[in-house]
């Protein structure tokens, strides 16, 4: 008997807790719009971070803690994928693996900066409820030798996959819902190379 | 010359449609130059949709459904002709004007979530040992609370060649009699005969299902995944049109997603087509 009261508690609260979902109404272009502010922000986290793990002035130890800072803006099996106007066959790494790739760059200095412009998608909903967008930045990477001269210079498009999930957390006994945003999958593409 | 100056002028529009003030959005990065090429780039194959039925103004910011700019046909008369690939002939005529005048003239837009439009991804895959190419066709179906693409339907020539479309009078003589059933189906054997003509013994009406043996091969580990070569979406929402959009990665004001095809196709006529992009709807 108390199973089949839990039963039916379970499918209770299961068809309820999926109707709130289900009946949560479309995003207004206003919510779209922070919400859009609130995944450019972690975007802008990545961009800085990139920045200084590139860099050969951070050193060792503080570029692993800033390694760790960013694999925690992605979701766990967010993965890259690269390619390049020579090579357009993707080359897949994970996270870790891209930024400790990024900071063992056999250059003496190198210099990585973002474009002003950046484009985000609108956001779709994928079949759990989940939003997913892209947003789409531009890096220039410059490489230098020890004589200071430009050995390697690049522009890649960069498309990185954007999820937002409405969540509740308990704040002082009340419920409090929030839009959590995490990073996925960035597909990066070369579009000029000198 | 007509034609270098038809290539020039739109080109030209287009580089002054997004000129963009340094100053106005400095939001992310640090890079002082010209960032105009990157702006007239279509980025997104969304951002191709907005800017084809006018939904974003020139920096990429969404428009409200309310502001009187949205979806604005005089401005989207000027974006539209700028959404093709310039360098094509095919792409950059008459055809194009045609096909922009229609779109204003009946309010015609793409819809994300409007069904009728399909990816074509072109990968490499291993096949018995040997490189091949296939392309899969994927298209948005509805599930649950949101979307998902799917697979439609795949192009393998070695899937193709199993079903020959055959000579009308080779596959007349293939059939069983109607009074088989009587005899315990006795003559059966002669469906087995020549595996070549086997499926003139199926319904007249039968289509192979390419996605079928797709599959099983894949399960059989005959066929395994290598890579992506590229993308590209073929777009039947239009009445009367079919066109394609592919991705140009070159420097310019004329780069990202394009079309690359443009075709007049009566409804009528699309049918025919659908059932390769779509062969069970």
């Amino acid at each position: 008997m108390k199973k089949v009261l839990f039963a039916i508690a379970f499918a209770f609260f299961a068809l309820t807790g999926y109707q709130a979902l289900a009946q949560e109404p479309e995003l207004s272009p206003e919510r779209k719009q922070a919400i859009d502010s609130l995944a450019l922000e972690k975007v802008r986290d990545l961009s800085k971070y990139v920045k200084l793990i590139g860099s050969k002035n951070t050193p060792w130890s503080e570029a692993n803690r800033v390694i760790d800072r960013a694999e925690e803006l992605f979701a766990p099996d967010a993965e890259i994928g690269v390619s390049s106007l020579a090579k357009t066959k993707i080359e897949y790494y994970k996270v870790r693996q891209y930024l400790e790739r990024l900071m063992r760059l056999n250059y003496d200095r190198v210099e990585i900066d973002w474009y002003k412009i950046q484009y985000v998608s609108d956001l779709q909903r994928q079949p759990d409820g989940t939003y997913v967008g892209v947003i789409t930045i531009f890096q220039t990477f410059k490489g230098y030798d020890a004589e200071g001269r430009l050995i390697y210079q690049d522009t890649t498009k960069k498309d990185i996959t954007v999820y937002v999930k409405r969540k509740e957390t308990q704040i002082g006994g009340r419920l409090i819902g929030f839009w959590d945003v995490l990073l996925g999958d960035m597909r990066v593409k070369e579009t000029t190379k000198k | 010359m007509s034609k270098v100056l038809r290539l020039i002028v739109p080109v030209f529009v287009l580089a002054l449609c997004f000129k963009v003030d340094a100053q106005v959005l400095n939001d992310l990065g640090s890079v002082e130059m010209d960032e105009r090429e990157l702006y007239t780039m279509t980025k997104q194959m969304g951002q191709f949709i907005n800017r084809f039925n006018y939904e974003e103004d020139q920096y990429g910011k969404k428009l409200n459904p309310n502001d009187p700019s949205f979806r604005n046909p005089n401005k989207r008369k000027d974006v539209l002709p700028l959404l093709f690939d310039l360098e094509n002939p095919r792409t950059a005529g008459a055809l194009r004007d045609f096909f922009v005048e229609d779109l204003i003239k009946n309010n015609q837009y793409m819809e994300f979530l409007g069904g009728n439009w399909y990816s074509e991804v072109s990968a490499k895959f291993k096949w018995k040992g040997q490189m091949v190419d296939i392309s899969m066709i994927l298209m948005l179906e509805k599930e649950g609370l949101g979307s998902k693409w799917v697979l439609s339907n795949v192009f393998f020539s070695e899937f193709q060649k199993y079903f020959p479309q055959g000579e009308m009078a080779e596959r007349e003589k293939h059939f069983l009699h109607p009074m088989s059933h009587e005899l315990d189906f006795m003559n059966i054997y002669k469906v087995f005969n020549d595996p070549q003509t086997i499926e003139y013994y199926a319904s007249t009406d039968y289509q192979p299902d390419y996605l079928a043996l797709f599959f099983y091969e894949i399960k059989q580990g005959n066929l395994k995944f290598d890579h992506v070569e590229s993308v590209k979406f073929h777009i039947f929402q239009i009445k009367n049109w079919y066109f394609e959009v592919s991705w140009f990665n070159r420097s310019g004001y004329n780069a990202g997603w394009l079309i690359s095809n443009l075709i007049y196709l009566k409804d009528e006529e699309k049918a025919a087509l659908l059932k390769l992009y779509q062969p069970k709807q």
